[in-house]
């Protein structure tokens, strides 16, 4: 690979490999840069961010003095990094992790570098330049037992170097430089506190966390359950996913970031690091189907818990800690190549969105389908959920892609709202939910597939359309023939609508979400979970061929080191939107499975 | 009564540890007594809170006693006068005992001695306790405050 190129100081989005510890996430550049990084949690506020303002921001360089090409890849099955500069003079390798505190007294967050000459001799630079609270807070730098440390308020970062130069103070950043011999190793580790003291950690522990870290990866990824073809994506997508869930509650994030436009220049610029109900049952499905038990139980309780208090009414996201406020506000930060505004909170929180009714009913479905159990309580609400269902299919609401115009009748919310009647009629026929609205449900749940195939469907266009009357259509209506909607075509209608999907809204193996009408100025890319639930419905509706030869296709489309952001600019292919993207990690993962489903079966 | 210095000594060390916490999370300062104290004695975070935690409840028991006989010596107890030795406590806190002599004593904390190849260290406190925050002395004399006149005044109810 050739030198990483900038521009105006960004990296493409495409350019950044993820690393974390189940707390928080670090975006590192192919170029070295360590340019996202919230602290102490994935939705604090950050102290590197040159991924949205490379002046302002704040980053971690580490990177050969001479030119150089680069080579990324992940150590197998670990979410550690591996980055390989080889320049004219000799070859470095750089190992970047965040480490999980497995061994002694570990700092609150650690983020570890560790440096190898494997050829010949390099001339390395290094610099930290930390700005805490989006850059907005009061960061200074000093020094504690001789080790450089940045403060602001309860924040605090340490810089330990051993190997790697005499650190220095200069500018607002911490710097060294050193000449990398081969045989030589270097270690830099940034040990961060939230509200405590700093822990200055000994080399020889920050080495072994590193060590521990890499075994704990593979362990975890050698109990994954997939052995079909595309098994390096669907790990390498798991993986990701593990990077999303914050492990004190269980949630998975959206994303790592905040703000990485859909259009180069806009305004669609949103902050993803929240837990969406749209992407439960993707989620559940998606952590059983792996063989992931414990996560899958403690998403599941954490999304019980966290819609507690707003029932039986849903928000639309939540917070990692399950908090159900999201306030957005913009920050003034230059964005990434110029998109602004940066948000950070999410207004789409308080939208009314119908199909998260289906979707928290589907994923309770899922969960005891595999062996979970439903306390009473819990059951109850599940009950009134669907007679939430009854009372509200017939408003208008904002649609899966929380679209900011007007509310309207979006089919996918009417056949959502179908699958959540449906699950619940199952639950309590299987005696797992209260059935005294069975009756109520089953007669709702006709009335919608009513409307659905008088209101929803065109003959003239053989397809669903967005709402009725709408003259387009909407790939988030593969979602519902994926969780078991019913249109009691035999699956007809939802395969000629799959094909107008792939008519209307694809570009090569891309796919657009919509082309009407959302209340938002510019244009977005192609959304590439999208292309993912049209291989999942194809495969179900029997097009096994076709669904394969596409699932090869979009799983090349991945960066250097197997992840995707949310779009894609279907002309140069350049990612688009925040990164990793959790909803196109998950599709792919149902995608994959659901193909090996599918062969098992002819 | 040194019942009455004991009671005091409670419910002020809890007052005192309610209210550098809020300190923390209204981030006004990185100090946390219970961590420190704990990891004197041990390198996990969780057991050395749970045990910096009974550490710091005895010690504020140990300081109601050193009040009460001030107290007794003066004969006189009241929240003003536990207000003033709250004040001295504070400031001897925070240029003596937490600045010089837990480092001295604790394996774990930083000195200018130290080469930090062998052990993780803990960031040391610095003059007045400066280095968890610009604003940490004046959380701990706040919370000393309190503390020593929940103190004065549980002695003078106790009689």
């Amino acid at each position: 690979m050739e030198a990483p190129s900038r521009s105006d100081g960004h990296a493409p989005i495409g350019d950044y490999a993820a690393i974390g510890d189940g707390r928080t996430v670090a975006l590192v550049a192919s170029d070295g840069s360590v340019d996202w990084l919230c602290l102490p949690e994935l939705d604090s506020a950050s102290a590197f961010a040159a991924l949205l303002d490379p002046q302002r921001g704040g980053c971690f360089r580490l990177a050969p003095d001479e030119r150089y090409t680069v080579e990324r890849r992940y150590l197998d099955e670990t979410n550690v990094l591996e980055t390989t500069f080889t320049t004219g003079s000799g070859a470095v390798r750089v190992t970047d992790a965040m480490p999980l505190p497995l061994v002694g007294l570990a700092p609150d967050r650690e983020l570890a570098r560790s440096i190898e000459g494997i050829g010949g001799s390099v001339a390395m630079s290094w610099s930290v330049e930390p700005r805490f609270g989006y850059a907005g807070g009061n960061t200074r730098l000093g020094t504690r037992a001789d080790r450089p440390v940045a403060t602001a308020g309860s924040e605090a970062l340490a810089v330990n170097s051993w190997g790697a130069g005499d650190p220095r103070i200069s500018d607002d950043a911490i710097r060294g430089s050193f000449v990398a011999e081969a045989g030589d190793a270097s270690l830099i580790a940034l040990s961060i506190a939230h509200a405590t003291p700093l822990v200055l950690p000994a080399r020889r522990e920050v080495a072994e966390r590193l060590s521990k870290t890499i075994d704990f990866w593979r362990q975890w990824a050698a109990r994954r359950h997939y052995g079909g073809p595309w098994r390096e994506a669907v790990v390498r997508s798991a993986l990701a996913l593990k990077l999303l869930i914050y492990s004190p509650s269980g949630a998975i994030a959206a994303a790592a970031t905040t703000s990485l436009p859909e259009e180069i220049g806009g305004v669609r610029n949103w902050d993803y690091r929240y837990s969406w109900i749209r992407d439960s049952s993707a989620t559940l499905d998606a952590l059983l189907r792996l063989g992931c038990p414990a996560e899958a139980e403690a998403f599941f309780w954490w999304l019980m818990h966290a819609s507690q208090l707003s029932h039986p009414k849903l928000r639309i996201l939540y917070r990692l800690n399950g908090v159900p406020r999201s306030p957005e506000r913009e920050l003034p930060l230059h964005g990434y190549r110029g998109s602004r505004p940066v948000r950070i909170g999410n207004a789409a929180g308080g939208q009314d969105q119908l199909d998260v009714y289906g979707h928290l009913l589907q994923t309770a479905w899922l969960y005891c389908g595999a062996g979970g159990t439903l306390d009473r309580d819990t059951a109850g609400r599940l009950a009134a959920t669907a007679d939430l269902i009854c009372d509200l299919w017939r408003q208008p609401d904002s649609g899966i892609w929380e679209v900011r115009s007007t509310p309207a009748h979006f089919t996918q919310s009417k056949m959502m709202c179908w699958v959540g009647l449906e699950r619940a009629g199952r639950l309590a026929n299987d005696g797992r939910i209260p059935d005294e609205g069975l009756g109520r449900w089953q007669q709702a749940r006709e009335e919608i597939a009513e409307f659905v195939s008088e209101r929803c469907w065109s003959e003239e266009r053989r397809a669903y359309m967005r709402f009725p009357g709408a003259e387009d259509s909407d790939a988030g209506l593969l979602l519902p023939s994926l969780l078991g909607y019913d249109d009691g075509a035999g699956g007809e209608r939802l395969l000629s609508t799959a094909r107008h999907i792939q008519a209307t809204l694809g570009s090569g193996p891309l796919l657009h979400r919509y082309r009407g009408d959302d209340g938002l100025p510019g244009t977005e890319g192609a959304f590439l979970a999208c292309s993912f639930w049209l291989v999942d419905a194809l495969a179900r509706l029997g097009q096994l061929a076709e669904a394969e030869r596409l699932m090869d296709r979009i799983v090349r489309l991945a960066n250097d080191v197997g992840l995707y952001s949310e779009e894609m600019d279907p002309e140069g292919l350049e990612f688009l939107g925040n990164i990793p993207q959790g909803l196109v990690h998950l599709a792919l993962i149902n995608a994959a499975v659901t193909l090996e489903e599918e062969r098992g079966r002819r | 009564m040194i019942w009455g210095a004991l009671a005091g000594g409670f419910v002020g060390t809890l007052v005192l540890t309610t209210g550098l916490r809020a300190a923390t999370e209204l981030r006004l300062t990185r100090i946390d007594l219970p961590f420190l104290l704990g990891t004197a004695f041990s390198a996990d975070r969780i057991r050395a809170r749970a045990l910096g935690y009974g550490l710091h409840f005895l010690a504020g028991l140990a300081f109601a006693s050193i009040y009460y006989a001030v107290f007794r010596a003066v004969d006189e107890a009241s929240w003003g006068l536990g207000a003033i030795f709250g004040l001295i406590h504070a400031i001897f806190a925070g240029t003596a005992l937490v600045n010089i002599l837990l480092p001295l004593v604790h394996p774990r904390m930083a000195t200018p001695f130290n080469a930090a190849d062998s052990t993780p260290l803990l960031e040391p406190p610095g003059f007045l306790l400066l280095n968890y925050g610009a604003s940490t002395p004046v959380a701990m004399v706040i919370v000393h405050l309190l503390y020593g006149a929940i103190v004065g005044e549980a002695v003078f109810l106790s009689g």
